[in-house]
């Protein structure tokens, strides 16, 4: 994607500049009314939960939500939604409320990359992280206010940790120094599971290190640079840095120290735990409310004992609340999902327009395409289904024509009332899948749904009525409901 | 008595975790982790989450059966 490069506008710099960290974040969403505080006394459990399944209602506009009277913790603050609507994520990109989602997925895909990182180190002592250090009598129930995301998890999750690895067999490769989202449930004052699998990066870690029998360190990164959790829930290559890939977003340089265990870390993080693996311990761990919206269940999962935490004065906790959807889960990751599935995409089909994967980290996913010749989109959706997210994610899938927005389901469900004919759907039984499909028969395998809504073009027969109304569309148009919306609500940001 | 909400297990495998004060450091609750299945809960939760007869029979946990492991350490020998 990089050809599509382009100068970033004067106001996404000067955003970029000004946000460093997640408090630098939350003070930008505050001024442009998307970050409120909740003052109530909130029991931990069901309350916070409450609050946050309410302001995530609004996927397009919903606030980021700051607690700071959570019974039993005086003085923590917790905040939920960082990332719960696109208008969030507009702003962090310098974009004004209004953004539309097609216009965010644009500008990210123009953002793409990691060839051009743009980051500083600064020294151990000087980064905010390390404004306090702990070295022993770790307790993350009194140092964080955890709370059960869902009420049958099995536990007190972290949902939002950026996690740190290097590989034990190339421990000096930046590249291979894994950022990733790993679901964390505190399991001891001083020890949590983290649950990985061998497809993962940091899988690959922990079975390395169990072989070799040699120690994994890693580090859990709090309260992160917003770009950052982009870019750790985002599949990039092995040897690529995630560091790089949240910079390059950004246009503007994060700032990295290093960890008292070695990783690098970002400085400006509200708390780093750096933990050790308990080589070849597994505990019980779940049910955990997964993004499906259904709980992944029990199993023995590696175990990790922390060895020091570093945190900033007074840190924010950030966490998630995941569930069924929609949720923050789905805004985190959703742009992030769709766009190196275009990317793939594009190499061989230039005629792909846009990809929306937003549901369920893909598990539907809508494209829009220009037929080249009839079927041809059919062969889009097989080539869709064979890029690495769509081996085990994408199930359903619409195609739909150049003249469709994938991102307005009005526009999506008239291709579907228009376009489709009962045998212009496929399925692909018994394919690999994602083993936390909740409408799986046997986990780890399901068939695939592929709806062709383009329209026909000979050799296809057309019916009588087949001829479409040619709509005034384009630029000009968007502009003009920009214009309206403006006249209707005045200037918002 | 204090037994598990998940799997009945005893009291002796049941750990305090951690009691959450007030500001005027009254006692507001206290967290508990069952030894035996790894849960963890707080005694001021709904009844849905922490009363076992409350439940769902589904999300029960019998610590003696055989439950998936993700990545057998066995697997490297």
């Amino acid at each position: 994607m990089s050809e599509q490069k382009k100068e970033l506008s004067d106001k996404a710099k000067e955003v970029a500049e000004r946000i460093g960290s997640l408090r630098d974040f939350l003070e930008f969403l505050e001024e442009n009314g998307q970050c409120i505080t909740w003052t109530d006394e909130t029991l931990p459990e069901p309350d916070i939960r409450n609050v946050a399944v309410a302001a995530g209602r609004d996927a397009m506009n919903g606030p980021a939500v700051i607690f700071n009277n959570i019974a039993g913790y005086p003085g923590k603050k917790l905040v939920l939604g960082v990332h719960g609507s696109f208008t969030n994520l507009a702003l962090l990109l310098g974009h004004p409320k209004g953004t539309t989602i097609k216009e965010l997925f644009y500008d990210i895909i123009s953002r793409w990359g990691a060839d051009k990182p743009l980051l500083d180190f600064i020294e151990p002592e000087k980064a905010p992280v390390n404004e306090n250090r702990l070295t022993d009598n770790f307790n993350l129930y009194d140092l964080l206010p955890l709370y059960r995301i869902n009420e049958y998890d099995g536990g007190f999750y972290i949902g939002k940790a950026n996690v740190v690895s290097r590989d034990p067999r190339d421990p000096d490769n930046f590249g291979k120094q894994n950022v990733g989202i790993y679901r964390i449930q505190v399991q001891a004052p001083g020890e949590f599971t983290l649950l990985s699998v061998p497809a993962h990066d940091m899988g690959r870690h922990i079975m390395a290190a169990e072989q070799d029998n040699v120690p994994l360190k890693i580090s859990v990164m709090l309260g992160n640079h917003p770009a950052m959790c982009m870019f750790a829930a985002t599949p990039v290559g092995y040897d690529e840095s995630e560091f790089a890939y949240a910079s390059q977003m950004m246009g503007s340089p994060l700032r990295l120290t290093k960890s008292g265990n070695g990783m690098d870390i970002l400085a400006d993080s509200e708390m780093i735990i750096e933990a050790e693996l308990m080589n070849g311990v597994r505990s019980f761990e779940g049910p955990f409310g997964e993004f499906p919206g259904s709980y992944s269940g029990v199993r023995k999962i590696p175990r990790f004992k922390v060895t020091a935490i570093s945190h900033r004065n007074d840190p924010i906790f950030e966490n998630i609340y995941i569930g069924k959807g929609w949720t923050e889960h789905d805004t985190l990751i959703g742009l992030n999902t769709s766009a190196p599935i275009y990317a793939q995409l594009t190499k061989d089909f230039p005629e792909v327009q846009a990809v929306n994967a937003l549901y369920q980290h893909g598990l539907t996913a809508i494209i829009s395409v220009k037929n080249r010749f009839a079927g041809f989109a059919k062969s889009v959706a097989m080539r869709a289904l064979g890029t690495p997210h769509g081996t085990m994610y994408l199930k359903n899938l619409i195609m739909v024509d150049d003249d469709v927005d994938p991102f307005d389901l009005n526009q999506v469900m008239w291709a579907l009332s228009t376009r489709t004919r009962a045998d212009d759907t496929i399925v692909v039984p018994n394919m690999p899948m994602i083993p936390i499909d909740p409408a799986a028969e046997v986990a780890g395998k399901g068939h695939r749904l592929i709806i062709d809504a383009t329209s026909f073009m000979p050799p296809d027969k057309l019916g009588s009525d087949s001829k479409i109304v040619t709509a005034p569309a384009g630029p000009e148009i968007d502009e003009i409901a920009k214009i309206i919306q403006l006249l209707q609500h005045g200037e918002q940001s | 008595m204090n037994s598990c909400p998940r799997c009945q297990a005893a009291e002796d495998k049941i750990r305090v975790e951690h009691k959450g004060l007030n500001a005027k450091g009254e006692l507001v609750w206290t967290i508990f982790h069952c030894e035996e299945c790894s849960f963890t809960w707080r005694d001021s939760e709904p009844a849905i989450s922490i009363d076992y007869n409350k439940r769902e029979d589904f999300f029960r946990v019998y610590p003696e059966k055989p439950y998936p492991v993700i990545m057998p350490p066995a697997q490297y020998k």
